[in-house]
């Protein structure tokens, strides 16, 4: 239960459009659930309203067993949940180490600790020799890596990854796959929205495809392979 | 004429100080909550009552009721926040209610200023021992000295508090960007009334040093002070506290000197040419974002 999401009948419209239309899953700790889909099909405003971005218009979302649909988004990344963007949202003109203090503001430790555990995380994700650094200097592939060691700073239990990969070097995105790969071993709930179906499909346990703001089908990575409705809207021929 | 000189570019260094405190408070204001605060130069000249209240019935002299005015002006800008602010954000265009709702407050504080002591410009009555020193061969007021000193003081430790603490830190977060300052677990609603608390702290101290340094200050004062403000954050950059600290000392130099030089109608609107010229120019102001490095 410790890092258990459930999203149950989720809705958002934004006047007219309905972007989500009765979502629902459900990912454990120690599993990474693929979210796949076209452009427009609702996989980024559905962790938009997991995060508390967004408020969605009906439906719930529990993590760890608590009801947190419409909490705002402070309240759910206390709740364990943390995220990272398609374009990185870094604070440009801090220090890496700053960016990463950041997240830990309430947290009753020792500046000194806070560092030490700062330190650690950038030195996991080889960005230890760039510590001082403002994040603005950094590459478009080393900010996304920056968001992901801020994100893994207060240690969530459901980590949500939205395009990793997109304009990353392959030896990146392999560094990448390694670390997603350690956060689910490491016991972390992990969504993953990839256009990168290889990727997908190498660290997924569970694949759901979305289109038009409905899950449209879900399952293990072979079903979703052979699916055909999932052929026709987003795989092609 | 290089005495005169000399004594503008004094005079402007400290003036300009006091217009870097303005500039400060509105910088950090409007780069966490993205509120253009009109109100601020009415709490200002809030600010130098309350030294002229503190001065004529306790006898207390102005350096020693700005503490005073900036714990109390502080806590009024913590309570006037959760009052005032959050509910903007129901609202369905929440930038364009804050501009009225300032607007709203600015003119509510002028006329409750203006009910509590009339139109009447006031000074208080305060002489240093000795009035003035003399530092070469530039004269400088001694009261204008000290709020040079209160000014360097409260930019170190707006330095300290801003690049030193995590709180400080989250609020440059918030500044760069509001929603991944959220996402990451801080509650902005509370950042957002520490920094419309200290902003108003700050505004409150600097109303004690304008009833200082200048020669007198009525209810209709504050919006020469919101305005000077709007210019040294739009130099500065907006939402850039570091440029704002840097305009206001190049507005206030910028001014004593166009006195020196100009005729007094000219060196009036010299502000305002600074201010088009910029937006015209550089629209991301003089120190873009280069001056938080």
């Amino acid at each position: 239960m410790s890092g258990t999401i459930e999203v149950k009948e989720l809705v958002k419209r934004f006047g007219g459009l309905t972007a989500l239309d009765g979502v629902g899953f459900s990912a454990e700790p120690g599993q990474v659930l693929g979210i796949i889909g076209v452009n427009g099909a609702g996989k980024t405003t559905l962790m938009n309203c997991i995060c508390g971005i967004y408020r969605p218009d009906s439906g719930s979302i529990r993590v760890a067993g608590v009801d947190v649909t419409g909490r705002s988004p402070h309240e759910i990344a206390h709740q364990g949940v943390g995220r990272t963007f398609q374009i990185p949202r870094v604070f440009g003109r801090m220090s890496l180490v700053d960016n990463l203090l950041v997240p830990v503001l309430d947290r009753k430790l020792p500046d000194r600790q806070l560092l030490e555990q700062a330190e650690a995380v950038l030195e996991q994700m080889r960005l230890i020799d760039l510590r001082h650094n403002h994040a603005d200097e950094l590459s478009g592939g080393q900010q996304k890596l920056l968001e992901m060691a801020r994100m893994l700073m207060p240690d969530p239990k459901v980590v949500m990854l939205d395009e990793p990969f997109a304009g990353v070097h392959p030896q990146l995105c392999r560094f990448m796959i390694e670390q997603i790969e350690s956060m689910r071993d490491g016991g972390k709930t992990v969504l993953l929205i990839s256009h990168d179906l290889t990727s997908i499909y190498r660290l997924s346990n569970t694949v759901i495809a979305m289109n038009q703001g409905k899950v449209i089908a879900s399952g293990g990575v072979a079903d979703i392979r052979s699916n055909q409705q999932v052929i026709e809207a987003y795989l092609g021929d | 004429m290089s005495i005169l000189i000399l004594n503008g570019l004094v005079n402007g260094l400290i003036v300009g100080a006091i217009y870097a405190m303005l500039g400060l408070s509105l910088s950090l204001l409007y780069g966490v909550l993205r509120v253009v605060n009109f109100a601020h130069g009415e709490l200002v000249i809030a600010g130098s009552f309350a030294a002229y209240v503190l001065f004529s019935v306790a006898g207390l002299p102005p350096l020693a009721s700005a503490p005073i005015a900036a714990v109390c002006f502080f806590l009024f800008g913590w309570l006037a926040y959760y009052l005032l602010i959050p509910r903007l954000s129901r609202s369905d265009d929440p930038e364009t209610m804050s501009f009225l709702l300032m607007y709203g407050l600015s003119i509510t504080l002028a006329a409750a200023m203006l009910l509590a002591f009339g139109a009447d410009s006031r000074s208080i009555d305060y002489e240093f021992n000795p009035v003035s020193l003399a530092i070469g061969p530039v004269y400088i007021a001694t009261a204008r000295l000290y709020a040079l000193g209160v000014t360097i003081v409260i930019t170190l430790m707006m330095g300290w508090f801003l690049f030193r603490t995590l709180p400080g830190k989250a609020l440059r977060a918030a500044q760069m960007n509001r929603e991944a300052t959220q996402i990451v677990g801080v509650n902005i609603v509370r950042l957002s009334a520490l920094a419309f608390a200290i902003a108003s702290g700050i505004a409150g101290l600097t109303g004690v040093l304008i009833a200082l340094v200048f020669p007198a200050f009525n209810p209709f004062s504050g919006a020469e002070y919101s305005i000077i403000g709007f210019i040294v954050i739009v130099l500065g950059g907006l939402g850039n506290p570091v440029g704002a600290l840097i305009a206001g000392i190049f507005y206030g130099v910028a001014e004593q000197m166009a006195s020196v030089f100009l005729p007094q109608a000219l060196a009036q609107i010299v502000g305002f040419a600074i201010l088009v010229g910029t937006i015209l120019l550089r629209p991301t102001g003089l120190f873009g974002w280069r001056a938080m490095r």
